[in-house]
């Protein structure tokens, strides 16, 4: 994962925090009370795999337990000739239907059964079992018409209006959810998994009394259910009857030892009743007279992830997976801890397995999208949150995360209509105002410096105002401990734009500590490890918890380097953990519109006088350009050009999608038109997936780009990626967001870059680079003189060969990666705004 | 149900087995670790009793490896597997002789094997066995000449044993088939040091780190490489890099538990060298100097509450400090004051730039202990006496400047017993133990510990020498 473009697609808009931020934290066992979707959900286990068939017993009978033993009885139906009785032709695809949803095989019974529906077979019945097989898969939207036909043709069923309950609940619909279930109440009033159902209703709003009454109903018709043993467990813990919760919980596990749920809720009785160490050695004890029960090793991963101990957690979900392949809950916990452990390729498999087992897990959907984001799979990524979004409706943590994807393709309107439907949503919040400015910089026409200015605002208003800044001791002159908040530290843009400055950043005057959002083990991250004095592994604390870590280590000057992207923690800012905090590297697109932030570092070129208009924060500008580039230790040696060779020039972009914009394609569309024999690579890891290359095919075509003089490339590691720069005359750089990193290395690699200059931040990194290496004369200002450029540039080849030939040398004698240079510059500048804060705020 | 669940499940049983091995195999013991648990509850047996062994090693959890393959070897005592797995878990723990016992009997079981061959190297090395150690992995060299592994395991046993120019030649054929072999740059760089060639221990140092390689070792060497040349202001990062990367090392402790540490640096240095310490011995091992290293185990021996953290070192006052090295090795330790004296006025230079010593004086040792009116809890003497012949009039002293229950640490060359001191090369002096009894005896001290130790490394020869721990005796 070193290859530049894996970072670029990060910065494209990754933000783990962002899908995660509207959700309550999934690998965590449950918290207080049932989540109403999934209350409200509460199928009696089994049911998914069951037919209903014809002739089948009364409902509410004994298809709540049979069902656990394999679905149901379609022999039955042959048996009683039920479905002749509904069709003279009825044998072939209603029965096969039947057969296969009965067999398990929700996928092959759905064709059948939708034939069988089309030929009037099986009465409504064949649109019940048709509802019933698109549950099972998870297409709630589909199965909504079938149900509603099942209602219709069979106005004495209780499991239409059950079924339709359901899914009313999993939209949160929880009042059409009610009346639902009571209709089916009302067509049998002996229905145990609607009044299982509504209780879990009752339950999710409070009504304790008469959800215990409609599970004591419930348990009278049933008493040897374990689910309702589950409920009644449940809400004699929320009535505080901890001996009795605890009763009940381990009367489930009795009889289903790998009853997720159960030995969860009584990990947390017995953790509120005995501690926590108590409580993990009643557990183990349990585990050792009872070896091949999974419930136990379950309820010790719940107890060691209420201790933060995740890694312990980790270990024993594996244990209870192995225990109890069969279980969805316990292979989605494991899927869901192996993608928090950022182990996609192992959790992709178990998540996916998980959705049909468990299809009203909405949370379950977004962990896959998002295991599939940091695989650089965009298309994959989009499915899933399409379908969610059909099967849940729209929201915002599904547009959020439709938008990100969306825009990591190269979608930005799409992507941006996407984050503004989550952000007019209620529940859209700072979440959604936050994702809006992962997205907006990307946008070819509104991602200009104002709108960035008044969105960043927007975040701020929703944030509420800075808190004041700790107090520190005021001496100007004294050492400074500097806190670095970033994901990136490592093989990352910031590694690569910001190690080096760091490194030459006096040790006598600054003290470095570091506040490291996403581990890393490559030697970018040691070399960190070996400047840093203090070291904190912050991924998994809270922004609260964070902030209160940084006051308790005094930090001076607390440098962001996250941003509104991966890893970025907006909200730690508003916080304030120090007196002066400072933007740097890392999505550093635009002003980012807190009050928390006091500076930005800069130079003349981001922000030329009279940008600070744009800017909420001070702009602290740096004598040369505002980072310094590490050039990589193992780089191959510049290739000699290679249009030389080939008799045509080869543009490259090696820029992430989501930076290429429809203006982009229509201005490489003109270039390529005006140099008939020219060709264009693009390189980046989204490209790696089939589904995407085909989609931007299609855009490259309706921009007027030859297919056969364009070539699609995946992301490759990063020294690979740095030798496919030799197969490169010119780097074309995207807009309105401009390469950072990207034109480092490309000039690195002895590659000249044509850009175009924009207003934002990041539409000037380019222009910032090559200016600080002595080639402004590369960047454009209009997207005409763009095309113009890239056209005179690529007609002038013993120029360019000159040019490549001692490109490196020119950026290893520049500013660009001077790092001593650097370090005296910033080690002035942070000294000034550290004067500054002395001089101006009131003593203590 | 109990009884069903505990006769069914062979196809369980060996789920588990299988996911614990390929857990264990893609380096995740710690999630290995319950499967195995409760495999040996479920179906127990040798072989899942040495894969816990197996995964607990990889933990660090030593004590209870061990065990686990005392278990697995009773099981199956005669089996080379389960004894070369003990040879491991023993080297881990330090136990070296006892590990060398496993994997003599595990060569003795299979011959042939060459894991078992290595490992009894591995075990004579650590014990100082340079010479049979160079043997076993010479012949497997010579049968795989072309071992990148066994150039470099040969070279570092050549480097152990003092032969810098073997241990060189064959570090570098190393690196010219392996370069990115762990641990070889830093290796290279410590065998040119111990040749006595700073600057191109330097020159190694820093091409490793120039071409991005990042070990902590590297920086251990080269900041030695610059102390050597007295460019101690350079050499400061280094070291502080070195102790950054050092395993184990405390700053890069998980933060879970929110709590501070309140180490606020008061001096710059200071800083930087905060860490270290515990590291130095390790560091300077192997680099011909060992005695402050020697000093701080002492006080850790000595003194356990100080070594716990309970309590603080100090007053200290350091006899030929030099530049400081000691000061370097206590400097997490220290409560008091630490004083420093020395002939050097470079030395005390240097010392003075690493900002832990509360005060520095130059003057001869027996002259300021004269008068010195302090009354220490530690006085050092690492590398000193053997400047004096006759050490009863220096004893003497110290004695009176020791503080009730204060500690006396001084390290002498050794000479054969019934020599009394007699003068060495360089104008220094060796002592023999039993003179050395007689002249405690005659100042008043007791001696608490007599330890014989490898001093430093003098070309190809190791210089024998005593550590010696004394307090006041009697009121």
């Amino acid at each position: 994962m070193s290859g530049v473009l894996a970072r670029d697609a990060k910065e494209a808009g990754s933000r783990d925090r962002m899908v995660v931020a509207a959700r309550p934290d999934p690998a965590l066992p449950s918290h207080g009370g049932p989540d109403p979707n999934v209350a409200a959900a509460q199928l009696p286990r089994g049911d998914r795999t069951s037919a209903i068939e014809p002739g089948a017993p009364p409902p509410g009978g004994p298809r709540w337990r049979s069902s656990g033993a394999g679905g149901g009885a379609p022999e039955a139906a042959e048996d009683t000739g039920e479905a002749g009785r509904h069709g003279s032709h009825a044998a072939g695809p209603w029965r096969a239907g039947l057969r296969a949803l009965a067999e398990g095989s929700p996928a092959a019974a759905v064709p059948l059964l939708r034939e069988a529906v089309a030929r009037g077979d099986g009465g409504g019945l064949a649109a019940l079992n048709l509802g019933l097989a698109l549950m099972q898969l998870g297409r709630l939207a589909e199965a909504v018409p079938a149900l509603e036909d099942a209602a219709r043709d069979l106005p004495d069923h209780a499991e239409p209006p059950f079924r339709l309950g359901n899914i009313a609940g999993l939209r949160g619909e929880a009042g059409r959810a009610e009346a639902l279930f009571r209709a089916a109440l009302l067509r049998d009033p002996q229905h145990v998994p609607a009044l299982a159902a509504l209780a879990a209703l009752e339950e999710a709003a409070g009504r304790l009394d008469a959800a215990a009454d409609g599970i004591a109903r419930a348990r009278a018709i049933d008493p040897d259910e374990p689910e309702l043993d589950f409920a009644a467990a449940r809400l004699a813990w929320r009535r505080d009857d901890l001996a009795g919760a605890i009763a009940a919980a381990e009367a489930v596990l009795a009889r289903r030892p790998a009853h997720a749920g159960a030995a969860r809720l009584l990990a947390e009785l017995l953790l509120r009743r005995e501690g926590p160490e108590a409580a993990l050695a009643a557990v183990a004890a349990r585990a050792v007279t009872d070896p091949a029960a999974a419930g136990w090793a379950f309820a010790a991963a719940t107890l060691h992830a209420a201790a933060g101990r995740r890694e312990a957690a980790l270990a024993e979900l594996h244990l209870a997976a192995a225990l109890a392949p069969e279980e969805g809950e316990i292979q989605a916990a494991l899927g869901c801890a192996l993608a928090d452990a950022g182990r996609g390729q192992e959790a992709e498999p178990l998540l996916r397995a998980a959705i049909p087992v468990r299809p009203t897990d909405l949370d379950l959907r977004n962990r896959l999208a998002t295991v599939l984001w940091k695989q650089h799979r965009l298309a994959a990524m989009l499915e899933v949150l399409e379908e969610a979004i059909a099967d849940f409706g729209p929201q915002p943590v599904l547009l959020m995360n439709q938008a990100l994807a969306l825009n990591a393709m190269g979608e930005q309107e799409a992507a941006l209509t996407a984050v503004e439907a989550a952000v007019a949503h209620p529940a859209g919040g700072a979440p959604a105002l936050m994702t809006r400015m992962a997205v907006l910089p990307y946008h070819p026409e509104r991602g200009h410096a104002a709108a960035l200015l008044a969105a960043g605002r927007a975040v701020a208003a929703a944030l509420g105002p800075a808190a004041p800044p700790p107090p520190r001791p005021r001496d100007p002159g004294r050492r400074l401990r500097i806190g670095l908040l970033s994901g990136g530290l490592g093989q990352h843009p910031v590694g690569w734009l910001t190690l080096a400055g760091l490194e030459a950043l006096p040790e006598a005057e600054f003290e470095l500590a570091a506040y490291c959002l996403k581990p890393r083990q490559d030697p970018m991250a040691a070399r960190f490890r070996a400047r840093v004095a203090l070291w904190r592994d912050a991924e998994h604390l809270d922004v609260a918890t964070l902030a209160g870590l940084m006051m308790a280590d005094g930090l001076d000057i607390l440098l962001d380097l996250g941003g509104y992207g991966d890893g970025g923690r907006p909200g730690l800012l508003q916080r304030r953990p120090a007196p002066v905090q400072i933007k740097w590297v890392g999505m550093q697109n635009a002003t980012m519109g807190l009050d928390g932030l006091d500076g930005m570092l800069t130079d003349r070129w981001e922000t030329p006088p009279g940008f600070e208009r744009f800017y909420t924060e001070r702009l602290l500008h740096l004598p040369d350009g505002y980072v310094c580039y590490a050039p990589p230790p193992g780089a191959p040696p510049v290739a000699p050009l290679p249009a030389l060779g080939r008799g045509h020039v080869t543009f490259g972009c090696f820029n992430n999608l989501a930076k290429v914009t429809p203006p982009v394609l229509r201005a490489w569309g003109r270039i390529l038109a005006a140099l008939p024999e020219a060709r264009l690579v693009l390189r980046t890891h989204a490209l790696g997936e089939a589904a995407m290359r085909q989609r931007l095919r299609a855009r490259l075509t309706a921009h007027g780009l030859p297919e056969d003089r364009v070539a699609l490339e995946g992301g490759v590691p990063h020294r690979a990626l740095l030798d496919a720069y030799g197969g490169i005359d010119i780097a074309l750089d995207p807009f309105p967001y401009a390469g950072g990193l990207t034109v480092c290395e490309a000039l690195w690699m002895g590659v000249p870059v044509v850009a175009l200059a924009g207003d934002s931040f990041c539409a000037r990194h380019a222009l910032s680079h090559l200016s600080n290496v002595g080639l402004p004369d590369w960047v454009a200002e209009s997207e005409e003189a763009y095309v113009a450029l890239a056209i005179a540039r690529a007609g002038d080849l013993p120029a360019l060969a000159t040019l490549r030939a001692g490109l490196r040398a020119r950026v290893a004698a520049s500013p660009l990666t001077d790092a001593a240079r650097f370090g005296r510059a910033l080690a002035a500048t942070l000294r000034d705004a550290w004067r500054r804060w002395c001089a101006t705020a009131t003593s203590l | 149900m109990l009884a069903e669940t505990r006769s069914a499940p062979s196809a369980l049983t060996a789920r588990l087995a299988d996911q614990a091995r390929a857990l264990l195999q893609e380096s995740r013991a710690a999630e290995a670790l319950p499967m195995l648990d409760r495999l040996g509850v479920l179906a127990p047996g040798p072989a899942t009793t040495m894969l816990r062994a197996e995964a607990l090693l990889r933990l660090g959890r030593l004590a209870e490896a061990e065990a686990a393959a005392d278990v697995a070897l009773t099981e199956e005592p005669e089996a080379p597997a389960p004894r070369r797995l003990r040879a491991r878990i023993r080297l881990a723990r330090g136990r070296h002789a006892a590990a060398a016992e496993d994997a003599a009997a595990a060569v003795m079981a299979a011959p042939g094997e060459l894991a078992g061959r290595l490992l009894l190297a591995a075990a004579l090395l650590e014990e100082g066995r340079h010479d049979e150690a160079i043997w076993f992995l010479g012949e497997a060299w010579r049968a795989d000449p072309g071992n990148p592994m066994l150039q470099f395991r040969l070279g570092q046993a050549f480097l152990r044993a003092g032969r810098h120019a073997a241990a060189a030649e064959l570090l570098a054929q190393c690196e010219a088939t392996a370069p990115a072999t762990p641990g070889l740059a830093a290796l290279r760089a410590q065998a040119a040091l111990l040749a006595g060639d700073a600057p191109e221990a330097e020159r190694l140092a820093r091409a490793a780190l120039a071409r991005g390689l990042v070990d902590g070792a590297v920086h251990g060497v080269l900041a030695h490489a610059l102390v050597g040349a007295g460019r101690l202001a350079e050499a400061a990062p280094h070291f502080a890099a070195a102790a950054r990367l050092a395993p184990g090392s405390d700053h890069l402790a998980p933060s879970s538990g929110g709590t501070a540490p309140s180490r606020a640096p008061d001096g710059y240095v200071t800083a930087l060298f905060d860490g270290y310490a515990p590291h130095f011995e390790a560091a300077l091992i192997g680099l011909g100097y060992r005695v402050p290293g020697l000093v701080r185990r002492a006080v850790e021996r000595l003194l356990p509450a100080v070594a716990a953290g309970e309590a603080r070192l100090g007053p200290v006052l350091d006899l030929g400090c030099g530049t400081g090295l000691v000061g370097v090795a206590l400097s997490d330790l220290l409560g008091g004051p630490l004083t420093g004296i020395d002939l050097s006025r470079r030395m005390l230079e240097e010392a003075a730039a690493k900002g832990i010593y509360a005060g520095l004086r130059q003057a001869e040792l027996t002259s300021a202990l004269r008068e010195d009116a302090g009354s220490h809890a530690l006085i050092t003497a690492a590398d000193v006496f053997c400047y004096f012949g006759d050490l009863r009039e220096v004893l003497a002293l110290c004695r009176q400047r020791l503080a009730p229950g204060g500690l006396l640490l001084f390290s002498l060359e050794r000479a054969a017993p019934g020599a009394g001191w007699r003068p060495g090369e360089a104008g220094r002096y060796a002592h023999a133990p039993d003179y050395l009894v007689a002249c405690l005896l005659e100042a008043g001290l007791r001696m608490l510990e007599c330890r014989e130790e490898a001093l430093r490394r003098d070309g190809e020869a190791v210089v024998p020498g005593l550590l010696v721990a004394a307090d006041a005796a009697g009121p």
